[in-house]
């Protein structure tokens, strides 16, 4: 083993090593020393309360600047910027890789796009689908014509399956997809930093100010080719049709892109975003075998930039389907896969350190801290709930007579109690927060569903056991013992699967 | 538009100030701890937790009564003997002496208040010698004085009916038993059985007429309903025997008894009797053993057993 890749591994050992390190020895603490195992849980409640209440006062900061600027006339305040910050030269390139998705998903995106009410003579769509899927071709066409004449330009792309050091990747298509655009763009002599490019997963519906509001951002920020611009992905597309346990789970997630768009130096790109085409070109496109291709795009940009590099927050949303199947074990599995393909998010840390240890000119303190918080993120996603929900308890149940006549025995299930508490306040608050990002309400379902709106979130603990450590668990694990993930898509659609 | 930022920034730094401030005093109040503010010190204390059936008795501790009343939480007690009363309006109050630890959490988690008057009612509405619950069909038999008729209420004595006469020719009754499927009992004396059937409709037109089963050499020490509740097992000093519940049953005789003075268990779920026998030892000395009748309908003997009977 050379050392480059003896690095790899024990980087690629770090997450899961610490994260079952963590609960080991909570676990063996709550037996051999109960009392100290008590300290460190009510240090933990503690601080996750304040932690509750931290980020829950950062949702609804971000929900207001959201609701602020939810009706912003994008296109006007593009007019109103100065000669040199003509957005009628910006051309949107608009990436979308397709894996298996059918008509159904694929139209509402492209129909979406069309209603925009950017410059649709600028749009250069691409719809990125992977030559293995028999499908294909046939799609293609009927996109095409459908949607051919209302763009720019409007270009299929299929992506050879079994490319050299490529895996099965989005990132893959996406990036084949891109360098077919790259051949369009150079065809017609547009400048590759008047090229805004934007990958959105398959599902996604923007809104029809989308453009602008882009378009705004990288006109008036500074340096805005050293910047990812990232949307704030709601599940809207089938929210309405969803069963409640996967609607919480996308609802809380959308909550959790909104709090991120709030801590600006941890924040990363996710999902559905946009960039600088002019900055992919130079950072070589999407990786092309790594699942995480969302978030590795930023990291590359930011090791491009010597760290000068950073996501700016768009607060207009994107809508995306709510991953679900046909009754509720199958929803948990989706569910559980698609988070778990979320936490494979880790394999950025190993990527990213490598990355730091290559470049000498990044401050020091700056590779430390942002390593500590893409480790700090992946190891708390990991361990948070086992150790509220599990080891919590662990000291009463293992602790024995003596243990249990201690005041600390006494005063831990209160302290549990009091977290309980502080989560049921700012449930609350989701509860109305969620409310307020709905869609209409569509003909055909029933007013009662409002009261099961609300009533679902009483499953939130039972959800957090399920989607909250389990994945990340599972994923770390499986980095640690290099066993990788291959892309596995979420089936969605708004029909069930 | 405001800063978002520094607003953040802001709550980063008081959420920070909050955890790093407000967590040594969580901890010290876990481990029981307490902070005196003059002396800047911790002192180490500890707590009586207490709890009452029903709730919300007065506490007086050392006399002084607490803010709180049950179940409550005392906190910051320094080690030594308290007295404690629990007083609730209507009950006996409780009075005790504990001790407290410093560090340590005293559960009183288990006390009862009893009430000034008890909960007492009564439930017969006609005298009785002796009774039976059925917990399961929350009823209560009741036999009467004479040994004449059977009443029945449910829990609370409602319903009070007679539900079936005992045959007139019926000498002192020692023992008697409901069937599982309350439509029957049986009486028994020293050598006769009798089975009396319930009256269905609490009309006091008896159903059927009493079946008596008579035992005249032997001494009959106790009746069991099988679970079929139509075969009786009976231990006499001789045997260990069945019978049908029907007239001019004959017995039939399982297991022959060395032990006039036999004690016997049966269990109607299992359909097992488990009943002792003395057995005579190599020195002549006489011992006990503890046997296991399985009389279940799944085996082919209570087959034998009605053969035989027909016989």
């Amino acid at each position: 083993m050379n050392r480059t890749v003896f690095l790899k591994r024990i980087l690629e050992i770090i997450p899961g090593g610490l994260s079952w390190g963590i609960i080991i020895t909570l676990v063996l603490l709550s037996i051999l020393h109960p009392v100290a195992s008590a300290i460190v849980i009510i240090t933990f409640d503690f601080y996750w309360i304040i932690r509750t209440v931290y980020l829950t006062t950062l949702l609804i900061l971000a929900h207001h600047r959201l609701a602020e600027e939810k009706n912003r006339d994008w296109i006007r305040s593009c007019l109103e910027l100065p000669a040199d910050k003509d957005f009628k030269r910006m051309y949107q390139l608009i990436i979308f890789p397709v894996y298996s998705e059918g008509l159904e998903v694929l139209r509402p995106s492209l129909t979406s796009l069309s209603a925009s009410n950017y410059l649709k003579e600028n749009f250069i769509v691409v719809m990125a689908f992977e030559e293995r899927n028999p499908a294909s071709r046939k799609i293609a066409a009927i996109l095409e014509k459908e949607f051919g004449s209302r763009f720019g330009a409007y270009l299929s792309t299929f992506h050879p399956d079994g490319l050299l050091q490529e895996s099965r990747t989005k990132g893959a298509n996406a990036t084949w997809a891109a360098k077919a655009a790259k051949g369009y763009i150079d065809s017609k002599n547009i400048a590759y930093d008047h090229v805004i490019v934007s990958c959105f997963d398959a599902d996604t519906c923007v809104d029809r100010e989308y453009f602008g509001c882009l378009s705004y951002h990288f006109l008036t920020s500074d340096k805005p080719h050293q910047a990812s611009y990232q949307p704030m992905p709601v599940y809207n597309n089938n929210i309405w049709q969803a069963p409640s346990f996967a609607r919480l789970i996308e609802i809380s997630s959308s909550f959790c892109q909104l709090i991120e768009s709030m801590r600006l130096e941890k924040f990363v790109t996710f999902s559905s975003h946009s960039m600088s085409f002019k900055t992919l070109v130079e950072i070589d496109y999407w990786p092309t075998n790594m699942i995480s291709d969302d978030s590795v795009i930023y990291w590359k940009g930011y090791l491009h930039y010597n760290g000068d590099y950073r996501v700016i927050p768009l607060y207009i949303t994107v809508s995306m389907d709510v991953a679900y199947s046909s009754n509720i074990l199958k929803t948990m599995v989706v569910q559980y896969k698609q988070k778990r393909r979320w936490a494979w998010g880790v394999e950025n840390f190993p990527f990213v350190v490598e990355g730091f240890i290559k470049n000498k000119n990044i401050p020091v303190f700056k590779k430390i801290r942002r390593s500590f918080h893409l480790l700090e993120s992946h190891v708390t996603w990991a361990v948070w709930a086992v150790i509220l929900a599990v080891i919590g308890y662990l000291p009463v149940f293992f602790g024995g007579a003596f243990f249990n006549q201690t005041a600390i025995a006494y005063n831990l299930p209160k302290i549990a109690g009091l977290l309980f508490k502080s989560t049921i306040l700012t449930s609350l608050i989701w509860i109305f927060l969620s409310w307020t990002i709905l869609p209409k309400r569509p003909k055909g379902v029933s007013w009662l569903k409002n009261i099961v709106l609300v009533l679902e979130w009483f499953f939130v603990p039972f959800i957090i056991l399920i989607i909250g450590s389990f994945p990340a668990i599972d994923a770390q694990t499986r980095l640690m013992f290099a066993r990788y993930m291959e892309f596995n898509p979420t089936l969605k659609g708004n029909r069930v699967v | 538009m405001p800063n978002f930022q520094r607003i953040r920034s802001l709550l980063f730094y008081l959420s920070l100030f909050l955890f790093i401030t407000g967590l040594p005093f969580i901890i010290a109040f876990s481990l029981g701890y307490k902070f005196n503010a003059r002396t800047f010190k911790f002192s180490k204390t500890g707590l009586i937790y207490v709890k009452t059936q029903p709730e919300g008795a007065r506490i007086y501790l050392n006399g002084k009564l607490m803010p709180e009343n049950t179940p409550a939480s005392i906190y910051e007690l320094v080690s030594g003997v308290y007295k404690i009363v629990l007083e609730l309006p209507g009950h006996y109050p409780w009075k005790g002496e504990v001790d407290v630890e410093a560090g340590r959490a005293l559960r009183l988690d288990k006390i009862i208040l009893f009430p000034l008057r008890p909960d007492l009612q009564q439930l017969n509405r006609e005298k009785f010698s002796t009774f039976r619950i059925d917990a399961e069909k929350r009823m209560i038999y009741y036999l009467d004085q004479e040994g004449k008729v059977v009443y029945r209420s449910d829990l609370d004595g409602i319903n009070f009916v007679d539900c079936a006469s005992l045959p007139d020719k019926f000498a002192q009754i020692t023992g008697w038993g409901i069937s599982a499927d309350k439509k029957k009992m049986f009486i028994f004396s020293l050598h006769q059985i009798g089975v009396v059937f319930f009256d269905a409709e609490a009309d006091h037109d008896y159903s059927d007429a009493a079946i008596l089963l008579d035992y005249p050499k032997e001494k009959i020490i106790d009746v069991f309903w099988h679970s079929d509740n139509y075969h009786l097992i009976v231990l006499t000093n001789k045997h260990v025997g069945v019978i049908e519940s029907r007239p001019r049953a004959v017995p039939v005789n399982l297991v022959s008894l060395n032990n006039e003075e036999a004690y016997a268990f049966y269990d109607a779920k299992e359909d097992a009797l488990y009943f002792s026998d003395g057995q005579k030892g190599p020195g002549g000395v006489f011992y006990n053993n503890l046997y296991k009748l399985r009389l279940n309908t799944d085996l082919y003997l209570l087959g034998i057993i009605r053969k035989k009977a027909n016989e």
